[in-house]
């Protein structure tokens, strides 16, 4: 117990700051997708769309609707289309409605 | 939480403001949380419990959990509030005196996999009012910790998100 | 003045017995209970007039010259008793006539009911030992022909035998004792004896101690005389239970205390060493049967039992201090005796009729299918909630006061010079201190599983105000409340009788500035009732008064009460009795012995039995091991001697020439 704290003044960190430092393994975990924009277009959004297991993406021909909230990383889109999705790395926060989950990617309509 | 970048949160205004500053001052010495798992799968619940151990301890910021509604200030709900825990959900919700705030954890009760399941509500709008959405699956401990901070008020604005590449550059 | 009064009480339960014959209608009824109520009334004055005066008056019926004359003598110590008698009767007339329907039935129980009370009159102004036992014999007859009101039921028959066959048994030793005395004395008049009693050699005296203390104790309930009390007591009518318990058993105590500080005082340390351990064994033995019994009225009789064994180890302490020269606190601690003696007759007939009126109500004895009743009848359960707190013994009524002097008196057994029956004491107290933490637990029990909670059966929910007797036990609950916060004034009155009794000035050590109880000796501690009172009301009301000044903010939402969520509470998920007295079930296994049977239909691990039903029987240990060996080895001598009756007339008429030949040869010599 002494020798702990001895140490740790030498440290300079007596307490457990979390997070102390990150663990190596956590950029391995699940994440949510992100998604190219510039790739996304309206047979790629139906697809997504189709393939999500829990019914986090929608698209109203112009935006592709994400809700992050709903989403439980199970990366099924990202095996369905892997060209135009992408690992976030983030873990996404709370919020105060549910309106602040949704995240927008413009469509690219002018391709059909 | 150094080296964020903090954008100012969405337009609420006035009665959202006012909102806030009563949470904080109602809230901001200790705050009671119950946890209702309306049939989830135990992850969110895990994630909670380990939130008390000594690693996250939150007891040193004053959130202390307790089975007993009438004593509590937080509902955290995780599952996707199947019918069969309706009854409880309602009881305990009533159960908890003024003020109180409700708290979605995880992917189930925001509209997540079993949002049109027949034995599920879905989504927890559809049944509390609620005032915090953790979004996850399950969520990662600095989220829960957002989410009840957030709810304590002591975060002034939403901070929208934090990478984890920022972080690892400001500790280094 | 008392003397008058005591007639006039005579003469109502007298004119009540005889009204009580006409009662087949529902006017004579009422007139035969308000003459006894009116008779309860004059008893009550004449009573306190008699304690307070400290001086006993005499008075002379007839001049029979077989067997001496109906001499009658009040002295104070009967006016504490008589007291007593005065509050149980007052309230139960008020009672019965609300109570029972009138009919042939009642109009004989009414009669015989009062021609009990006016034995128990006779018992307690009785001047000389024919008197007295005469007068014992008739209540004894009296209230046996009152517990068989309802002989068609079962247990009632067995409870009438029970008491009358024991009480018989113990009448017998009572006459044995009056008999070494009386012939020692060469007097039958208890006045005489009480004066002659120093003459009289120290081992017959002690005989006739032991065997009043053994004769007495049947009627009184000391353990293991006690078995006919929780076979009798319940099957009585709810009004013969308050008075069998609320005023006979406390004849018995009478009785003991008649022969103990009356007709032989200054006894050996050894009567009073034994006297507190028969107290202490039943006052235990009483509250652990009591605590798992499932019977309302039987649990009500084992707690009769715990109280007489706390009535009866104060007179044992008070004989032993007093033995080892500490007059002070052998005086309090009869005061203390006498204290309880009306209390507990106060409380326990308001429980009886409570029970009374929870059985008419409910239709049910059995404290596992009631539950719920407060919602039905208000009135009745705060009634009922001041009887268990007063026999509970909790602040700030006259249970608490009792049994607060008891200990206080019990805890200053230091002050005997012998360490060994200090440390005895101690002990005494000790194990009196457990009966009063069960006694706690036991009436927690049986007022919350019948009061309160959800009712379990549809009587319990059908249970309602309408009908049912208030007044007569409302006056009990203002009795307990008033012995309560008027606490000093009794012990002045009792003061007084104990003064005529032992000669002991206890008033200066007793009472401090009238308000204020002191056990016996400055500087060890201190009580008062009235403040105490006035304190705990005050403490109860203040939160209410910061509520009601502080005005939340918030509308009040009521929302019902949390149960876990569950989406139905049902009345079978609530704590029956036994689960609630399962710690005590379980720790004093050795005691109890219980016959446990589970009944399960299959064996299906998987939850899917059926129906399991748990049957749990405590032993009657007294009944088996005690009673029946005796009985049987009677059986046995009784067996062997039959060839005596043999029925054959050859042998009587040798029987008759035997006789004769023998009362011959008397007269020649």
């Amino acid at each position: 117990m002494a020798l702990w704290f001895i140490r740790g003044l030498a440290r300079r960190r007596v307490t457990t700051r979390f997070p102390a430092v990150i663990d190596p393994w956590v950029r391995t975990l699940p994440s949510p997708p992100t998604f190219n924009s510039s790739l996304l277009t309206l047979t790629v959004a139906d697809k997504l769309v189709e393939c999500c297991p829990s019914r986090a993406l929608s698209h109203d021909e112009r935006w592709l609707v994400f809700d992050v909230g709903a989403c439980t990383s199970c990366g099924t889109c990202q095996r369905v289309v892997p060209e135009a999705t992408g690992v976030s790395g983030v873990f996404e926060l709370a919020a105060r409605t549910s309106a602040q989950l949704l995240r927008r990617f413009p469509l690219q309509v002018g391709d059909r | 939480m150094t080296g964020v970048t903090v954008r100012s949160g969405g337009d609420e205004g006035q009665l959202a403001a006012r909102l806030e500053h009563n949470i904080h001052t109602l809230f901001g010495r200790s705050l009671y949380v119950r946890t209702i798992d309306t049939g989830s799968c135990a992850a969110c619940e895990s994630e909670i419990r380990l939130l008390l151990a000594p690693h996250y301890d939150l007891q040193r910021l004053g959130i202390f959990f307790t089975p007993a509604p009438r004593h509590a200030d937080v509902l955290m709900v995780t599952g996707p509030v199947i019918r069969a825990m309706e009854v409880a959900l309602r009881k305990t919700y009533d159960a908890m005196p003024d003020p109180k705030l409700v708290v979605a954890v995880g992917a189930c009760p925001l509209g997540g996999v079993y949002d049109d399941d027949e034995f599920a509500w879905g989504r927890l709008d559809r049944v509390l009012p609620v005032d915090v959405y953790i979004p996850g699956c399950p969520p990662s401990p600095l989220a829960l910790l957002q989410g009840l901070l957030l709810a304590t008020g002591r975060l002034a604005v939403k901070i929208d998100h934090v990478s984890f590449e920022v972080h690892l550059e400001a500790t280094k | 003045m008392t003397a008058p009064l005591l007639w006039v009480a005579a003469a109502a339960w007298l004119a009540a017995a005889g009204l009580g014959l006409g009662a087949t209608r529902a006017p004579l009824l009422w007139a035969a209970d308000l003459a006894s109520a009116a008779g309860g009334l004059a008893c009550l004055v004449g009573g306190v007039l008699l304690a307070m005066s400290g001086r006993a008056t005499s008075a002379v019926l007839g001049r029979g010259d077989i067997v001496g004359s109906l001499g009658l003598r009040a002295t104070p110590l009967a006016g504490a008793f008589l007291v007593l008698l005065g509050v149980v009767t007052l309230a139960i007339g008020f009672y019965a006539p609300r109570y029972h329907s009138p009919g042939r039935g009642t109009a004989a129980y009414v009669c015989v009911y009062n021609l009990a009370v006016l034995a128990s009159l006779a018992v307690l102004v009785a001047g000389n030992v024919t008197t007295f036992l005469v007068a014992w014999e008739s209540m004894t007859l009296a209230c046996t022909l009152v517990i068989l009101r309802h002989h068609r039921q079962r247990g009632v028959g067995h409870g009438a035998f029970l008491f009358l066959a024991l009480g018989e048994v113990g009448f017998v030793m009572v006459i044995a004792a009056f008999v070494i005395l009386a012939t020692h004395a060469h007097s039958l008049d208890l006045s005489v004896i009480a004066a002659r009693a120093g003459d009289i050699p120290l081992a017959w005296r002690s005989t006739a101690f032991v065997l009043a203390l053994v004769g007495f104790g049947f009627k009184a309930g000391l353990v293991p005389l006690h078995i006919w009390l929780p076979a009798a007591h319940p099957v009585a009518p709810a009004d013969g239970s308050a008075f069998l318990s609320g005023l006979i058993i406390k004849l018995g105590v009478y009785g003991i205390m008649l022969f103990a500080f009356v007709l032989l005082s200054h006894g050996p340390s050894w009567w009073g060493l034994m006297t507190m351990a028969f107290g202490v064994v039943t006052a235990v033995v009483g509250i652990l049967y009591a605590v798992v019994e499932r019977d309302l009225k039987r649990f009500l009789a084992y707690s009769s039992i715990e109280n007489v064994g706390i009535i009866v180890s104060a007179v044992g302490a008070s004989m032993l201090f007093t033995s080892h020269h500490r007059p002070l606190l052998g005086a309090f601690l009869l005061v203390v005796a006498l204290y309880h003696v009306v209390n507990h007759g106060t409380y326990k007939a308001l429980l009886f009729l409570e029970a009374g009126v929870v059985e008419h109500a409910s239709g049910t004895r059995d404290i596992d299918r009631l539950g719920g009743l407060v919602h039905g009848m208000r009135a009745s359960s705060v009634i009922a909630l001041v009887g268990t707190l007063g026999i509970a013994a909790l602040p700030p009524l006259n249970g608490f006061v009792s049994e607060w002097m008891l200990f206080q008196g019990l805890f200053q057994g230091f002050r005997v010079h012998s360490h060994v029956i200090g440390v005895l004491i101690l002990l005494g107290a000790a194990v009196l201190g457990l009966t009063a933490g069960l006694a706690v637990f036991a009436f927690a029990r049986a007022f919350g599983t019948a009061f309160l909670g959800m009712p379990r059966s549809a009587g319990a929910a059908n249970a309602r105000e309408k009908g049912q007797p208030i007044f007569g036990p409302g006056l009990l609950a203002a009795a307990c409340v008033a012995l309560a916060i008027g606490a000093p004034a009794v012990l002045i009155a009792l003061d007084h009788v104990v003064r005529g009794v032992t000669g002991v000035q206890l008033r200066p050590v007793l009472l401090v500035s009238n308000l204020t109880i002191i056990p016996a000796h400055k500087n060890f501690s201190a009580l008062s009732p009235t403040y105490l009172a006035v304190f705990l009301v005050a403490v109860s009301l203040a939160p209410l008064a910061i509520y009601a000044a502080s005005r939340p903010r918030g509308a009040t939402r009521r929302v019902p009460v949390w149960d876990g969520g569950i989406v139905s509470y049902k009345a079978d998920m609530q704590y029956t009795a036994d689960t609630f007295a399962n710690p005590v079930r379980v720790m004093f296994e050795r005691l109890y012995r219980p016959d446990i049977r589970i009944d399960r239909a299959s064996d299906d691990p998987a939850g899917r039995s059926g129906p399991v039903h748990y049957h749990s029987k405590v032993q009657p240990l007294f009944e088996r091991y005690l009673y029946r060996p005796i009985v049987r080895f009677v059986e046995g001598v009784a067996r062997r001697l039959q060839w005596i009756q043999s029925g054959n007339i050859n042998q009587y008429l040798l029987y008759i020439l035997i006789v004769l030949i023998v009362v011959l040869l008397i007269y020649a010599w």
